[in-house]
């Protein structure tokens, strides 16, 4: 038991001394996560109890400031990140599953289904996407967090339904997949056995950049005021921050925090996603192998070099004799 | 030619489509605008007759009296003719009202997506020529990490560093009020001024691409024909564009009809947090006052720009790559 953690733990260690972007990342990611869902432990505040009074700069009591409000920057900053987050995941998982069946059952079965679905997910995926979200969101009037992330998963998947399709028919076409049509399995079954686990790391990182996408997304549209203003969002903030004018009046702290925290989040996203990639395609992970690569070629270079101008020089002093 | 007709084909559906979520929406929501505009009208005092009923119902195309049907292929023939309806913000017709803030869109993402696509293109043929390089490294890593800063919080800390509190740049128009709109130096320079940081933005948001263009490109530079070129002793420059570039494009030119609807998405944030006039700030203003037919108008507009742009991606990738001409699909 011991031993198989300690292999595990230097399995880990290993890898993220290998993956240094990937690592970044995940503590990117976890740290806004533990912040977020353990907020109660990290801030005395709650988010919207105003404590203070109205942009308060930064202070030992208040170490992001206070807000319009006088609200604790801070803590608005963790407990908003929970919805925020939340969003971002409802929204990826509802994409993912759309694109999942969309995709899998138009590069499965083909034909007629295919027609249809490419051609739904083709008209779909024309009509841009934000305008129509906007459109959605303001007649809906002002709308809460999850009918946003409900928004956001019906008009976005589209993209990784195409993405998907594409890759399932690559492996339609594989041996596995006719031996096990041969051997008379279900349709369910080669979905999901045969076809699906062949995909996880298409999977894994088209859920990731939902994920970043949709998160990005709720705050745009709160941010531009199609949000529910009393609740507490990273891109509600953003919101109340213009609202209130803060970057006229230089209270830079209620614009800078909770931008701090999405970027921190998308950027430990990305650059997951960004190792997901190498690791899926070891052409791209070119870094170690060509720096080597080229150490050696610049050694034989120089070689080469030497030998030719040893050569010349040579024969010039028997030309010389 | 077929395969150009089926895509054209697939253009016209395709826009039919978004006029009927445009014209279904509406009538499928809760939120009816016109009670919700008489309800303010009670508000403030207004007083309504059956009149006001009849002109609201004739300014959004409503009736309660025709059926629904007929109703659509009144809009239908409306949007045809390029009746848009009426804006209730500016009490313009829609089309007006767009298609002025679409002159300063245009403008702004015209040049975007010129500077853009040239710096990531060239940095991403660039930088999978030298994979492995420290330079390589450095500048992937760097692009994915600017570009997945959300539009809203880039453009937010540019405005307030270098407009706001640095004072380097404009905080809003797309010229100075000051002048005559005209085509002197001085005018063009202002407005080349008051593009700068809304255009950096939207630069600095991108550069992602160069990571698409990189893995295409290393892609090719492992292909057979790669070597040949090398073999036949061609120059690098022409191994590098003319036969790695060359394909490694394609599916650069399919992504970026992909992307045009966010590259206006885009534009629309960036318009409005640093008070740009084009159609992003116009749509953003009649989403304030909830004014349905520019809402919908806007979207329709949208859906014409991406359709162009995949259409003119297709006269692209037919002029580049031979395959599709011959293919019969």
């Amino acid at each position: 038991m011991n031993t198989v953690l300690t292999t595990s733990w230097f399995r880990l260690k290993e890898f993220f001394l290998n993956n240094p972007k990937a690592a970044i990342g995940i503590v990117l990611v976890l740290g806004v996560c533990i912040l977020c869902f353990f907020a109660p432990l990290f801030t005395d505040y709650l988010p919207n109890a105003r404590i203070a009074r109205p942009h308060e700069a930064p202070s030992a009591e208040h170490i992001l400031g206070t807000t319009r409000m006088g609200r604790d920057v801070w803590s608005q900053v963790i407990y908003g990140g929970r919805i925020s987050i939340l969003v971002g995941l409802v929204a990826g998982i509802f994409v993912m599953f759309m694109a999942m069946v969309v995709g899998i059952s138009a590069g499965y079965f083909g034909g007629i289904v295919d027609n249809i679905l490419s051609f739904l997910t083709n008209v779909v995926m024309v009509i841009p996407s934000l305008p129509l979200m906007l459109v959605l969101a303001s007649y809906l009037d002002q709308v809460s967090p999850l009918v946003i992330a409900i928004i956001i998963g019906a008009t976005s998947w589209p993209f990784g339904a195409r993405v998907i399709r594409a890759q399932t028919l690559s492996i339609r076409n594989r041996d596995f997949i006719h031996a096990a049509e041969v051997m008379g399995e279900s349709k369910k079954r080669m979905v999901f056995f045969e076809v699906m686990p062949n995909m996880l790391a298409i999977l894994g990182s088209s859920f990731i950049s939902t994920v970043i996408y949709a998160i990005m997304t709720e705050a745009t549209l709160e941010f531009i005021g199609l949000g529910d203003p009393l609740s507490v969002t990273w891109g509600v903030m953003l919101y109340n921050a213009q609202q209130t004018s803060a970057i006229r009046i230089g209270a830079w702290w209620e614009i800078l925090a909770p931008s701090m925290a999405l970027a921190s989040l998308a950027i430990g996203l990305a650059l997951i996603n960004f190792s997901i990639d190498e690791i899926s395609n070891p052409k791209l992970r070119a870094q170690k192998i060509m720096a080597k690569f080229r150490r050696e070629q610049a050694k034989e270079n120089k070689r080469h070099k030497a030998q030719a101008e040893g050569k010349t020089g040579s024969e010039m002093v028997g030309g010389a004799v | 030619m077929r395969y150009l007709l089926q895509r054209l084909g697939f253009y016209i559906l395709a826009f039919l489509v978004a006029v009927t979520i445009n014209f279904f929406l509406p009538r499928m929501m809760p939120g009816d605008p016109i009670q919700s505009f008489l309800a303010r009208l009670a508000q403030n005092g207004g007083q309504i007759t059956p009149e006001t009923v009849k002109a609201l119902e004739s300014l959004y195309g409503y009736s309660t009296s025709t059926p629904l049907w007929e109703q659509f292929f009144t809009y239908l023939q409306s949007i045809l003719h390029g009746d848009w309806g009426m804006s209730t913000r500016f009490f313009q017709p829609v089309v007006e009202v767009l298609g002025r803030g679409m002159l300063w869109t245009l403008l702004l993402v015209g040049s975007f997506l010129l500077i853009s696509y040239t710096l990531t293109t060239l940095g991403g043929i660039w930088v999978a020529w030298k994979r492995g390089s420290r330079f390589d490294s450095i500048l992937t890593v760097s692009s994915v990490i600017v570009s997945s800063v959300p539009a809203v919080v880039m453009a937010l800390m540019l405005y307030f560093v270098f407009a706001s509190d640095l004072g380097w740049f404009p905080t809003g128009y797309a010229y100075d009020p000051a002048l005559d709109p005209a085509l002197t130096g001085e005018f063009i320079q202002s407005v080349l001024y008051h593009m700068a940081l809304p255009l950096i933005a939207m630069v600095l948001l991108s550069m992602g691409n160069i990571m698409g263009m990189r893995s295409n490109m290393i892609n090719q530079l492992g292909e057979d024909f790669i070597v040949m070129g090398w073999a036949k002793g061609i120059t690098d420059r022409k191994v590098m564009f003319n036969y790695g570039a060359r394909n490694a494009i394609l599916p650069v030119i399919t992504a970026f009809a992909m992307s045009v609807g966010g590259i206006f998405a885009g534009s629309l944030i960036i318009e409005i947090i640093f008070n740009y006039p084009g159609v992003g700030q116009v749509m953003f203003q009649g989403m304030v006052a909830r004014d349905y037919p520019l809402i919908q108008g806007y979207l329709l507009m949208m859906t014409l720009m991406v359709l162009s742009a995949n259409l003119i991606a297709d006269l692209l990738l037919l002029a580049l790559d031979p395959r599709l001409r011959t293919s019969v699909l």
